[in-house]
């Protein structure tokens, strides 16, 4: 296990993912003031990790589609055709991608003149039991999607001659009586030990919002914005309304061996800086000229696309980039992202915790400079000539041996679990709490700026999977509540019930 | 509001468990119907607030393509008119006002009114919208098309642009990519939007029809009328691939349906034509008849049925002179492709075919491949004896 110090000092660089406007500590659910606007292609968040069941593999989660209430039919939550989902992977530490998985779905109507895209066990149609063939005939609004990758300027089709069905959200258990096993038909084997998920699941994403929104007015009752000791060890329980309990979010789960992702397509140990990869998601929306060509206009070119979205480290966007670049950031790559240096080096966040009396270290915050780029420790073998641009791109050492989920930490790498946020992101890595305290100064010196700082919601509200896909299945719509104050959710407080104060 | 659109439709949710097609908008409400509802709501609780009368004025201006109900428009001016009293020169309002016009068909005001907005604000997306209306229903295609990408350019993929887009591409021929592009339009609309996706596989039907695709066309009206019954434009494209296909008294059934719904004089010529062409002479005389007294009534103002009474008079009335004269009082108006075929039909009819030939050249080279402006090139030019040309079209 490594010393709290040395896992102190990664913890500086996330200090980077902090600097920011209180009002917006909420992972990627909603930040960018187009993304606001097109809210189908706002992504949440995103995820890298080592498959602790398949050390050998490496598991991506695109989340996008925030908030999503699970009652809120007849629609409920299509993906977009119009948007290009891609997963993308840097492995020559130059902040380009080098591998590019790209999803796009396709929506068919299946009976035009019915007002409702999943129906079952009414009227003559049977429950929703399958996503093809017998038992599928009330999913009126069924979409199917392609996964191709792109790599040494080849494109592959991953389907492996499959049809991919999303799965729908979970409306009730009239309409699905199996939800679980109507979900698990949408889990894809293509071979080559690739599997592949798309649809909608419970949000894994957990935090107060409505705490942090109020100014950080955090609950007394969890601490108020300051953890016991007790609550801050405690990986099972929620001390505080996690606002996004009850809400489904849109994902695409992608594993693949970490052969197809590193730059010579071999195993390397954590020691050796081919093991590192550079990750990010993005949604685009294609472009067009108003008339063609008249020799044919291919939309498939790479400069067809406008990016909309992109999203590598968690909070960058919504806390560190003011709110007049966000858009740019947004649409930008990640190799150009030496023009939002400043905004790492003096965290506006920083500055809120020591108006407030939480002492932090001085501006300029040169130490937070190693999260995005290629440095020990996610990255001891890179030499400094391996550091490559600025760039926001979640980082993976694919050689770290992954933790147990049993045994994983929420608070990753702060607390010696190195396989953990910033080392790539977990689904339970709770990076709120990392990021706030890495922007109080815990990693410049963990005694003097070692506050406990958390809003209390530590786990997410639906148990995340041990395997694939990872994230608990849709909410029902018919079933599901929120937890908010004064209402159940928080286990180990009294009677269950989450703290108003 | 999303939540809120979703209840309101609940009641089309058991409509359709029944598998009842043509019910939708009968057991809820409709877009522009529950627009006007909640925007009435917000005014009883502050009255004081103008943008709640620019949405309901938009959602009156909605209603009006809803139903076809002209009535709407006047509705929606008035409401306007609130709204600029409480906050005058408000950008919102003109934004609306702007839209009227445009509804209106004041298409050289609405070009003048866009452009003052443009200047004001680059950035608006909706507004490049009004600007590329207004220069494509005046004939200036390139200021459209610029327009256009301006709007694509600053939003990608926005829906109102990709219609528009699609729009210019049918207009200079490119018949499947604008399908492409009013299918990327359909995918990314809400599914809840109803009238919306119905108006979009209306359009789709109407660009199988020009690609002579009948039994494609037919399937996209049906999906329309499914989705939004007895929409009125779909009855329209319906009855056109009917008589398309000889049908003509069931093209006479759905334009009596939507003469019905929509009383106005270019759905009356419409069905008069389709009872001429049923052989039902009498009737469509009679149509015929009230048809003129509905379109001249209305020939000076905006929004007219020039082009359908030039084709009366070049047509049927064969009084070419009548035509002509139209022609040259709308052409003053606009020179989109439609009306200069118009005005090369009635010089056409009128002798001239050399002054046709000049017209209908300058509609052909925008590449429009409509099939009554394409047959009446080819019958223009075969009257010049310009038999290769004749068989071109």
């Amino acid at each position: 296990m490594r010393s709290v110090s040395q896992a102190a000092t990664t913890l500086a660089v996330l200090s980077l993912l902090l600097a920011p406007a209180p009002a917006l500590l909420a992972s990627s659910h909603r930040e960018a003031p187009i993304t606001a606007l097109d809210q189908k292609a706002d992504i949440t968040d995103w995820y890298a990790f080592v498959d602790p069941s398949h050390p050998d593999r490496v598991v991506m989660i695109l989340n996008v589609d925030p908030f999503l209430e699970p009652s809120n039919g007849p629609n409920y939550f299509p993906f977009d055709p119009g948007i290009l989902y891609e997963m993308k992977i840097d492995n020559n530490h130059d902040g380009v991608e080098d591998v590019t998985f790209q999803f796009r779905f396709k929506t068919e109507i299946r009976a035009p003149g019915v007002f409702t895209g999943l129906v079952g066990g009414l009227a003559g149609i049977p429950p929703i039991t399958a996503l093809d063939g017998p038992g599928s005939e009330g999913l009126n609004l069924r979409q199917s999607y392609t996964v191709t990758m792109l790599a040494n300027h080849s494109r592959i089709d991953l389907t492996n001659g499959q049809t991919l069905f999303a799965v729908p959200t979970n409306v009730g258990p009239r309409t699905m009586p199996n939800y679980n096993a109507l979900r698990a038909q949408g889990v894809y084997d293509l071979g080559n030990n690739i599997s592949v998920f798309a649809g909608t699941v419970a949000d894994p994403f957990f935090v107060d919002l409505g705490a942090a929104f109020d100014s950080l007015n955090f609950r007394m009752a969890a601490g108020g914005g300051v953890l016991s000791a007790s609550v801050d060890a405690d990986d099972q329980n929620n001390y505080a309304p996690n606002t996004l309990a009850g809400f489904n979010v849109n994902t695409i789960v992608l594993e693949v061996p970490i052969t197809m992702l590193t730059a010579d397509g071999k195993l390397h140990p954590a020691s050796d800086k081919n093991a590192v990869i550079g990750t990010y998601g993005t949604t685009s929306r294609s472009k067009f000229a108003v008339l063609r060509d008249p020799n044919g206009f291919e939309f498939d070119l790479p400069n067809s696309w406008s990016q909309v979205q992109r999203l590598g480290n968690p909070l960058i966007n919504e806390l560190i980039i003011g709110t007049g670049s966000k858009d740019r950031f947004s649409m930008d790559d990640p190799s150009n992202d030496a023009q939002f240096a400043p905004f790492f080096l003096n965290p506006l966040l920083a500055q809120i915790f020591a108006s407030i009396g939480i002492p932090v270290p001085p501006a300029p915050r040169l130490d937070l400079l190693p999260l995005v780029q290629y440095q020990a420790p996610i990255c001891p073998g890179c030499a400094a000539a391996d550091a490559g641009p600025i760039a926001d791109l979640l980082r993976l050492n694919t050689g770290v041996p992954p933790t147990p989920f049993a045994s994983a930490k929420r608070l990753g790498f702060l607390v010696g679990d190195t396989s953990g946020f910033p080392n790539g992101r977990r689904p339970n890595d709770d990076v709120i709490d990392i990021a706030a305290r890495a922007v109080g100064g815990i990693l410049a010196d963990p005694v003097k700026f070692g506050t406990r700082i958390g809003d209390g919601v530590n786990v997410p509200s639906a148990p995340t999977l041990t395997t694939f896909p990872f994230l608990a299945p849709a909410y029902s719509g018919r079933d599901s509540a929120h937890a908010g104050p004064g209402q159940p959710g928080c286990t180990n407080q009294p009677g269950g019930i989450c703290p108003v104060n | 509001m999303k939540s809120r659109i979703a209840l309101l439709l609940l009641p089309c949710v058991f409509a359709a468990a029944q598998i009842t097609p043509a019910a939708p908008p009968a057991a809820g409400l409709t877009p522009a119907e529950i627009g006007i509802q909640k925007a009435e709501a917000q005014i009883a609780k502050q009255p004081d607030h103008a943008s709640y009368y620019n949405s309901l004025a938009m959602a009156y201006a909605r209603r009006a393509r809803e139903t076809s109900d002209v009535r709407y428009y006047q509705k929606a001016e008035d409401t306007l008119k609130r709204a600029l009293e409480l906050s005058p020169n408000d950008f919102e309002s003109m934004k609306v006002q702007t839209w009227l016009l445009l509804g209106r068909h004041e298409f050289a005001k609405a070009l003048e009114a866009a452009t003052a907005l443009n200047k004001r604000t680059p950035d608006d997306v909706t507004v490049y919208g009004y600007l590329a209306d207004a220069n494509a229903e005046l004939g200036n295609y390139a200021a459209a098309v610029e327009a256009v990408q301006w709007m694509l350019k600053i939003r990608p993929g926005n829906v109102a642009g990709v219609t528009r887009a699609a729009y210019l591409r049918e207009l200079h021929g490119d018949i499947s990519g604008a399908l492409e592009l009013m299918q990327m339009a359909y995918d990314s609309t809400p599914y809840q939007e109803t009238e919306d996706r119905a108006w979009l596989l209306t359009q789709m039907a109407h660009l199988h029809f020009l690609a002579g695709n009948l039994k494609e066309s037919e399937k996209y009206a049906q999906g329309a009328l499914g989705l939004f019954p007895d929409y009125h434009y779909a009855l329209g494209t319906l009855a056109q691939v009917r008589s398309a296909q000889g049908r003509f008294d069931e093209a006479v059934t759905l334009l009596q349906k939507r003469y019905a719904a929509a009383p106005h004089a270019e759905n009356l010529y419409a069905l008069a034509e389709a009872l001429s062409r049923a052989g039902r002479e009498s009737e469509a005389a009679q149509s015929f008849a009230e048809f003129e007294r509905l379109s001249l009534a209305e020939s000076t103002i905006g929004d007219n049925s020039n082009h359908e009474l030039i084709a009366y008079y070049a047509d049927f009335a064969h009084q070419p002179e009548k035509a002509l004269k139209i022609a040259v009082q709308e052409l003053a108006r606009r020179r989109d492709v439609n009306t200069l075929d118009c005005y090369a039909w009635s010089l056409a009819a009128s002798g001239d075919y050399a002054g046709a030939d000049v017209q209908i050249r300058k509609a052909l080279a925008v590449g429009v491949k409509d099939p009554r402006i394409l047959a009446h090139a080819g019958a223009i030019a075969m009257h010049l004896h310009m038999d290769a040309e004749a068989r071109h079209f």
